[in-house]
Parts: C-alpha cells; structure tokens; sequence
C-alpha cells in the first residue's frame, strides 16, 4: 500500500475562550493517495472545521497532522503558504473566483502566486484545462460573466492547476441545481481516475456520497462512521448513509429507477 | 510582471470610479502645489530682478587697513583722499588680478570696474552736484543696461563724450550735443560734450550719475591706476554673499559688499512667503495622503474576500500586503504626473490671461520641470506610505474569516 498523503492524530479543535465550543473532539484520519472521499454529516458537525484544518488554512488546538510525511503543525504560516500553494488544491461552496479576473487568468492564479511571473507553458496548461472542465469558449470571460456551475467548473480547474496530490473541496456544489451538481461531482470523480488526484469533498449531497470511494461521517466533532463505499452494491450504501429514504430498498426495482425516485 | 502588481493592477482598474476620483484628487492637489510654486517663484524672480537686475550684486573695494594704506603710499600709489574731501572712500590699487579671476568665474555674468567721485555740472552760472562714473563703457552695460535706457543720443562714452540722466538733462537744459562744464573739488575744470541722455528708472540716479570713461575719471580724480571698486554681477543672485565672501578671504586688502546686506528686509519678506508657500505645499501633500489612505483603507474591506482567497491558495502575508503598497503607490505617480501636466496647463493659462490686455504676463512664470519631478517623488513617496496602514491589514486578513463568509 501506498504512504498516506495525510495523517492526522487526535485532532481537536477548541472555538472561544469564554464560550468554548469543542468542534473537534479528537479526529485520527488518513488519506490515501488517489482515494476519492466524501465526508458528511449534520450542519454544526464539525465538516468544515475539519477541512480547513486539513487544508492547513486553520490550526487545531491540540493533535498532529502529516501531509506529504511532513509535520504541518510544526511549519510557520509563511511555509504553510507556500506549502498550500504547491501541494493543495481547494474548491469553496461559493465559487470564491475573483471577479476582477477572467476565467483563465483565475485558473492561473496559483501560478502566479507561485513563480511571480507568468509563463507561456502554463498559459497553455490551463487552457487545456478549462478545456478539460467543458469551458473552452468561456476562456476570456470576467468570472462574473459566468453562471454558478460554470464558476464552480473555473475553480476546479484552478484546484489543478499546480498538480496538487490533494483536492480539497468544502460543500462544492452546495449552491447548484442537481444537474449542474452531477456534472461538477462527475468532472471531480473523472479527474481523481485520470490524474490520479486524491479529493476529500464534504457534502450534503448524499448523491455524490453514495458514489465516492469512502463516506466519512462525523458527528459532533467526531467520526463516528468511516466505510468503503465504493466496494458496495447501492442498495447497500444507500441503506448505509439514508436509511429514511429507503423505502424502496428491499424491493426489486432498477438501481436507476431507485435514484430517480430519491431525487 | 509582478503578480502583486497584477492584482494591484487590476483593482485599481476595476475600481474605476473611486479610482478615477481619488487620481483627479492628487492631481488637482499637485497641480495646485506646482502652480503656487512657479507662481511663488516666478514672483520672487521678478522681484529681485526688478531690485537687482541692473545693479550690482556684489562690489570690491579698498579694506580701510592702516597696513593697505601704508603699502599704497610706499609704492606711490594714491590711496589717500582724492581732492579735499577729508571722507572719501580709500581707492583700491592692484586690482587687475581680481577683475581677471572674477572675469574667469563661471558664477559671474558681468564684471566692471568703477572709478568714482563727486563734483559740480555748470551751466548757465548755475551749480548741480554730480557724481563722475568712469567706466569701461561695454562693461558696464552688461550690469546697467545703458543701450537699451538712452532716452536720446548714443552710447558712445569716450573723450570728451559723456551720459547724463534725464532729469539733469532736463533741469540744467542740456540736450545732445550740448557742452558744459565740470568742476572737480580741486578746483580743476573739464570741458565735456552730451552723447547720451540715459532714464534708470531712478530719479536721484537720473539727477546726479555722470558717465565717462574710465581712464578719464581717473586722470580727473586723480586716481592714476587706481579705481573706485569693481562692480559684479553672478548667476545665482542668492549665492552673491557667499561668493563676495571668498573673494574677499582670497583677495588681501579688498573688502566686499552684496546686495543682500542692503535688502534685508525684501529678503526677509521672501523668506516669509516662500515658507509660507511651503507650508501651503505640506497641507496639500498632507490632504493627498489621506485621500489616499482612506480610499485603500475602504479598498481593503472591499477586496478582503479576494485577499482572503489568494491567501488560502498561498500568497503569503508580505505578498497580500504589496499589492496595496503598489496601489498606493501607482496611484501617487499617476496622479502627481497627471497633476504636474495640469500645473503645466495652469501655468500657461495665467501667462496667456495676464496678457491679453497688455500683451505682456503680469510677472514672467518659468515652469521648472526638475521641481515638478521632486514633487512627484515626494507624492508617489508618501503616497506608498499612506498605503502603509491597509497594507498591514491586508497582511493580517485571515483566509478562513472570508472562506467562512
Ligand atoms: N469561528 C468560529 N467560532 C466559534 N465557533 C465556531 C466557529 N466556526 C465553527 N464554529 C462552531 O463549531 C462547530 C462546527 O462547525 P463547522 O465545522 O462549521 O460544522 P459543519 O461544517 O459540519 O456544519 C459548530 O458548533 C460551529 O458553531
Ligand atoms: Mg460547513
């Protein structure tokens, strides 16, 4: 087996010193190079918590975390910046492009950040990928020129462009309708299979929970459940993660039948 | 290009309206500054020259050392009184030396030597007090301009042939041409012929100045080769202390005089307005930063969602916080160069509106583009320092409060 891209020990997280709010009470966690997972659970659970800390954007109160085998805690902000910028690649509920700029100039944003200078080489990189995110004629539009699946689709393909082993992506398309949904999760599950690129998504949308490799599930700042789910028939996932809405479960009806009922 | 500069860049650009406004700011504020400079100094300018253009700014004459004087009469110069004034001024010898180095100074513009005295116009039984000039006649244009100041005549002063003013002319009723009589308070008498009636713009120097040539004035004062002082312009009329000095340090036995000493209290009104024009220049610079301050510290409110994203993608905190020092900053050059072109515009308007009615400008006004480039060092300097306090709070901003919303 392949060493973790992430290891984190005992992970808490205290909010307020007068009133304190224990959101992380002790997480143990590891990722897996190229694992798609979904993390999910009821709002206040302790998701995006647990997600900016992994994404080193927060520092938890007490515990360890490994990225890449380095000791991230340890690491000063100034590194932990650069360290974003080459290794992760992030995709935010809302959209977070930056509206002054094109759709390719947001994708090449990390690299600037990066280098301080802009490069033919990645110019053409990231016209291949927003080819890759189905915008290649939106190219030059201003972000805001774009709709939200559209944006969504800019952000992920700003996510890649460094080459990140880690995707992180917090409620990604929890502002989309379901089509536009299905087509972000499926562009982020054909990007994990062809580069290789390990997500940690956390959703409300048992949807795309049902088709990751792993389903993650915490409750108040704990992972009380973590399973294969791609090693499981349908049925079984859905009966795993919504068990309320599976009605239909025992009965004989067509997997797609099923999903279009529960939609 | 920089990536800070990118972005700073682009905010800038897509702020178009605040930018827009805070740029006019700075620019009507530079142009004020540049305008009241050349305004200020274009003043000053004709004012000075008005006291000093066609005078002299410095002069040499004898020192009153018992030990000049000795050496003098040892060597048979004159240095006595001339005639029976028991006041008269010491006469200053050996001073071809002098005239030769200040004629090779870079910072002199007109060098001539005076041979001075007093005495009596006659005409008619009648007696006007008078003072003989000697001079060299193209020397001394050069600080008196007397060619372009002859009411009548020609500027021919040689022999016999000399200029007087206009209101001797006029009391005593000499025209050109005409003869008369000097008297020397030896007694000694000189027949001299009118060449030139000069205006000095002076009435007491009309009524008394007498020009001939030096070597006459000389002989008749009997000064033999001695003359009176050498009269000076320079350059940079506000150096003529410092210059009078050294010469005076350099040359033994001469004693020096400026037109600085004699104008104290013009000089002291200048002093005022110039500093107080300075201080005018410091609100106004003082106004421009703040604008500019204000507007990036709203700026970065504005822009925190975008700092805050940058960040999480990994723009470290000396990063976030240059874009607003490049902010800061190209909004002072731009501002301050738009500023010295309407300064410039300013200065032209008022040359051409002062000068409709007489076809001449009020004062001349000299646009002085070195002074335009060090007000817009200074303004794109504080201007960066403004930038200075939301600069810090973009480097402050943490990314987990924006991805929060
Ligand atoms: N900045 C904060 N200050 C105080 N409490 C916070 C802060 N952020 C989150 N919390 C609290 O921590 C808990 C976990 O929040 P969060 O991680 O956002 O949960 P989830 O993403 O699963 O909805 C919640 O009780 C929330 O109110
Ligand atoms: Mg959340």
């Amino acid at each position: 087996m392949a060493s973790p891209l992430l290891e984190a020990s005992e992970l808490t997280m205290v909010y307020g010193t007068v009133v304190k709010t224990h959101a992380l009470k002790g997480v143990n966690l590891t990722i897996n190079s190229g694992e798609f997972s979904s993390i999910i659970g009821y709002s206040g659970s302790g998701k995006t918590t647990l997600l900016n800390i992994l994404g080193t954007l927060d520092r938890p109160t007490s515990g360890t975390l490994r990225l890449l085998g380095e000791d991230i805690t340890k690491m000063s902000d100034e590194q932990l910046a650069i360290f974003r910028n080459r290794n992760l690649g992030f995709i935010f509920q809302f959209h977070h492009l930056l509206p002054e700029f094109s759709a390719l100039e947001n994708v090449l944003m990390p690299t600037w950040i990066q280098s301080k200078n802009g490069s033919m080489k990645m110019a053409s990189r990231a016209k291949e990928l927003l080819e890759l995110v189905g915008l290649k004629d939106r190219i030059n539009n201003k972000a805001t020129a774009l709709s939200g699946g559209q944006q969504q689709r800019v952000a992920i393909a700003r996510a890649l462009i460094n080459q990140p082993q880690l995707i992180l992506a917090d409620e990604p398309t929890g502002n989309l309708d379901s089509e536009t949904t299905e087509q972000v999760y499926d562009l982020m599950r054909n990007i994990n299979a062809t580069l290789n690129t390990a997500f940690v998504v956390v959703t409300h949308n048992d949807h795309i929970a049902a088709k990751s490799d792993r389903i993650i599930e915490m409750k108040d700042g704990l992972i009380t459940r973590d399973y294969p789910a791609a090693a499981m028939d349908n049925d079984a996932v859905w009966k795993e993660i919504a068990p309320k809405y599976c009605r239909y479960c025992n009965r004989d009806l067509e997997t797609d039948g099923a999903t279009a009922l529960l939609l | 290009m920089m990536f800070e500069l990118k972005i700073a860049l682009r905010f800038l650009k897509d702020g178009r309206g605040q930018t827009t406004f805070i740029l006019l700011g700075i620019a009507i504020g530079v142009a004020v500054q540049i305008f009241l400079g050349t305004l200020i100094s274009g003043l000053q300018k004709d004012l000075v020259n008005g006291t000093v253009g066609s005078s002299p700014h410095m002069t040499f004459s004898a020192a009153e050392t018992a030990d000049a004087s000795g050496l003098s009469s040892a060597n048979g110069f004159v240095a006595s009184s001339a005639g029976n004034f028991s006041r008269q001024e010491k006469t200053l010898d050996n001073w071809r030396p002098l005239l030769a180095t200040l004629d090779q100074a870079t910072e002199t513009t007109a060098v001539s030597p005076v041979a001075e005295g007093s005495g009596f116009l006659l005409k008619s039984g009648e007696r006007w007090p008078i003072l003989v000039r000697g001079i060299e006649p193209e020397r001394a244009n050069e600080i008196y301009e007397l060619k372009s100041k002859l009411s009548a005549g020609t500027y021919v002063v040689e022999g016999d042939q000399v200029l007087i003013g206009t209101s001797l002319a006029a009391e005593a009723l000499l025209e050109t041409g005409d003869t008369f009589t000097l008297e020397l308070p030896g007694g000694q008498r000189q027949s001299l012929t009118v060449a030139g009636i000069f205006d000095l713009g002076n009435n007491s120097l009309n009524e008394t100045w007498l020009f001939m040539s030096l070597s006459r004035a000389q002989r008749l004062l009997g000064f033999g080769d001695d003359i009176s002082r050498v009269e000076v312009q320079v350059e940079d009329v506000f150096a003529a202390d410092l210059l009078a000095e050294a010469y005076e340090k350099q040359f033994i036995g001469i004693k020096s005089e400026n037109w600085k000493v004699q104008n104290a209290s013009l000089l002291s009104a200048l002093t005022s307005q110039s500093s107080s024009s300075l201080t005018i220049q410091a609100f106004v610079l003082l106004a421009i930063t703040l604008g500019i301050a204000s507007v990036l510290a709203v700026s970065v409110v504005q822009k925190s969602k975008q700092i805050g994203i940058l960040k999480a993608m990994g723009t470290s905190s000396a990063s976030a916080s240059r874009i607003f020092l490049f902010q800061g900053g190209i909004l002072g050059l731009l501002g301050s160069v738009l500023g010295s072109g309407m300064g410039y515009a300013l200065t032209q308007a008022f040359l051409w509106g002062t000068s409709i009615q007489t076809g001449e400008a009020l004062f001349p006004l000299e646009f002085d583009p070195a002074a335009a480039g060090t007000i817009i060092a200074i303004a794109t300097v504080a201007s960066i320092v403004s930038a200075l306090f939301p600069a810090r709070r973009s480097a402050s901003l943490n990314p987990i409060d924006v991805i929060r919303g």
